[in-house]
């Protein structure tokens, strides 16, 4: 297999507070003499700017949380970083949170660094109220005298209204609304500058969805934290993302400003995931893709969508496409795209 | 009264809960009443958020659950006769249906040739010429596959989409009037969501089966929907032409659901 990938282009940014560069994050086994590697994050490059919201898209099995995760620090067998950096404004050096000591790492999580995760009943201790997770979580970053801590508190939940008799329930007396709601209350307590949203709102109803996802943002609009959020809804996306990433198979195929991708997508999966999308009030047939995403321990050679692809020539077979600045601001992975840009 | 395929009649369902003193009663479903044409297949979405009552309706329908009180019908048959295992699977024969999860519907450690199979000995071996090969073979290609991808297989060797296709082929196999999908694209990935939607579409035109779709997604059942009907905590508040009701909802419950529905429009950004 070749796999002689071009030197990648990278946004040239002042400042981006957090940076991914070309990370490969495997699951790897050994067990009974049978090796499985599987790439579930293959070399991918990104960059989230001050104060957006980057969104990220893909099927499940596409590599997204597994991603997520490895930024997070989060790295436990089989789970192995195995190449690449990620690197926080507020955390220089490193190369990532998995490769910082643990006090660093305690001294960033939550302050500097939160996590809101997709299933708020996993998150939170079902055996202790809400104020005990607060201080758990908080305290130690904020200080002061607990009268002090718990008046903030109370004043955050009030900003994302929140009642204060929250504090005093336990995880399964709160719908799961409410319980989202917490927990994002305490992701942002901190005032933490990366934000990091697995599916926030897969779980939610679409009334309540709404209104979580309008938290989030607001919360963006109000304390500055830039927010990495991951999920498979498009719709989700148009509303809420500055920039959007698309993932498929591991590997980051095209991004551009979200509004961008929704009018000109570039790469064929991503004009077939746009074009697909039933919309009310448009009875214009759509067509499914055909196939199954790859199986991402023995994945394709080259480009990874090309038994898929109607576009694939003999080079997608052979060779992986450099993900190339086809439009200003647009990144696409695609032969077929990146030569006719150049025709 | 026989040429309605599925006739809904002012059903309710009561949930008691707790003891005889201290009980607490819940009405999932209040006073719902709906009917399908035997002459013209349909697809028919229930649409509701959780708790609105829409799973406990479909699960009536199946004659899983019982209602409290009023009557359904199939195809003239009240489904409260339907009592021994004959009748039962008469019922089965012509109702069939496909639930959310199609790796909690299969049990992981069956090979799924042999639901398939299975499915086939019960309901049509008496009145087929050909092996139960062909016949399973014949209901996969409904669905797009073959059975060559799907024989000696276990669930988790196929995708979600792939294994969702095989529980309508397995529903197909026993020929039925009616199928009951509670939620079936929710856990499917957008790629393929589509291409189920687009196979109950075929299902109608060419097969001719009633489908009764239920979910939350406006989008898909505004796509492939004839009919819909709204559901808020048990009671219909909506119901009619799908195209009608989703271009301008009259209840303020259905306006709110079609407002909060994020489209794929990010020119129309909301948030």
């Amino acid at each position: 297999m070749l796999a002689e990938t071009t030197q990648d282009y990278l946004p040239d940014e002042a400042q981006p507070i957090l940076s991914v560069r070309d990370l490969r994050a495997h699951f790897r086994t050994d067990r009974f003499g049978v090796k499985r590697d599987v790439k579930a994050v293959d070399g991918i490059s990104f960059a989230v700017r001050r104060g957006e919201i980057y969104g990220l898209a893909g099927e499940s099995s596409s590599g997204k949380t597994t991603l997520i995760k490895t930024i997070a620090g989060a790295v436990r067998p089989p789970l192995e970083v195995v190449g690449g950096r990620v690197d926080f404004a507020f955390l220089p050096g490193y190369g990532g949170l998995h490769r910082a000591p643990a006090a660093e790492v305690a001294r960033i999580r939550w302050r500097h660094l939160s996590y809101i995760m997709q299933g708020s009943m996993n998150v939170l201790n079902p055996v202790r109220r809400l104020r005990s997770a607060f201080v758990d979580f908080a305290y130690p970053h904020i200080g002061g005298s607990r009268k002090q801590f718990e008046r903030e508190v109370v004043a955050h939940l009030a900003r994302l209204k929140l009642d204060p008799s929250v504090l005093a329930a336990y995880p399964h007396e709160l719908s799961g609304g409410m319980r989202q709601r917490a927990t994002i209350a305490l992701a942002t307590i901190c005032r933490p500058e990366v934000i990091l949203a697995d599916e926030p709102t897969t779980a939610l109803d679409v009334v309540v969805q709404k209104e979580v996802l309008g938290m989030i943002s607001g919360i963006r609009r109000e304390i500055g934290s830039s927010v990495l959020l991951v999920t498979h809804d498009l719709g989700v996306h148009a509303h809420v993302t500055d920039r959007l990433g698309i993932m498929y198979a591991g590997r980051l195929i095209e991004e551009a400003a979200t509004a961008e991708i929704f009018r000109n997508p570039l790469h064929p999966y991503t004009r077939h995931l746009i074009s697909s999308l039933p919309r009310i009030g448009d009875d214009v047939p759509r067509e499914g893709l055909e196939g199954a995403p790859p199986n991402l321990a023995d994945p394709p050679p080259g480009c990874r969508f090309h038994p898929r692809c109607p576009l694939a020539m003999e080079v997608c077979r052979r060779q992986v496409p450099a993900t190339l600045e086809t439009a200003p601001a647009h990144r696409v992975a695609c032969f077929a795209v990146n030569r006719s840009e150049e025709a | 009264m026989s040429d309605l395929l599925l006739d809904v009649c002012q059903v309710s369902k009561t949930f008691s809960r707790g003891g005889l003193l201290s009980g607490q009663r819940i009405a999932a479903v209040k006073d719902v009443s709906f009917q399908l044409d035997a002459g013209r297949p349909e697809i028919f979405a229930i649409i509701g958020e959780s708790g609105s009552g829409k799973t406990t309706l479909s699960r009536m329908i199946l004659n899983i659950e019982t209602p409290t009180s009023g009557k359904l019908r199939f195809a003239g048959v009240d489904l409260a006769t339907i009592r021994t295992g004959a009748r039962r699977l008469a019922f089965m024969h012509k109702v069939q249906p496909i639930f959310q999860n199609p790796f909690e519907s299969f049990n992981p450690l069956r090979r799924l040739d042999g639901y398939l199979f299975m499915t086939h000995r019960r309901f049509i071996a008496a009145d087929w010429r050909g092996t139960p090969e062909t016949a399973v073979d014949e209901a996969l290609h409904k669905v797009g596959l073959s059975l060559k991808e799907v024989s000696r297989r276990y669930p988790h060797e196929l995708s979600g989409g792939q294994l969702q296709r095989v529980a309508i082929a397995r529903a197909l196999l026993a020929n039925p009037k009616l199928i009951v999908a509670d939620e079936p694209v929710s856990m499917i990935d957008a790629s393929l969501r589509i291409s189920i939607v687009n196979l109950f579409k075929r299902l109608r035109d060419d097969l001719g089966i009633s489908i009764i779709y239920v979910t939350h997604d406006l989008a898909t059942a505004y796509y492939v929907s004839d009919r819909i009907m709204i559901m808020q905590q048990g009671s219909v508040v909506e119901s009619g032409d799908a195209r009608t009701v989703l271009n301008a909802p009259q209840h303020p419950y259905s306006r709110q659901l079609r407002e909060a529905a994020l489209l794929p429009n990010p020119q129309q950004a909301v948030l």
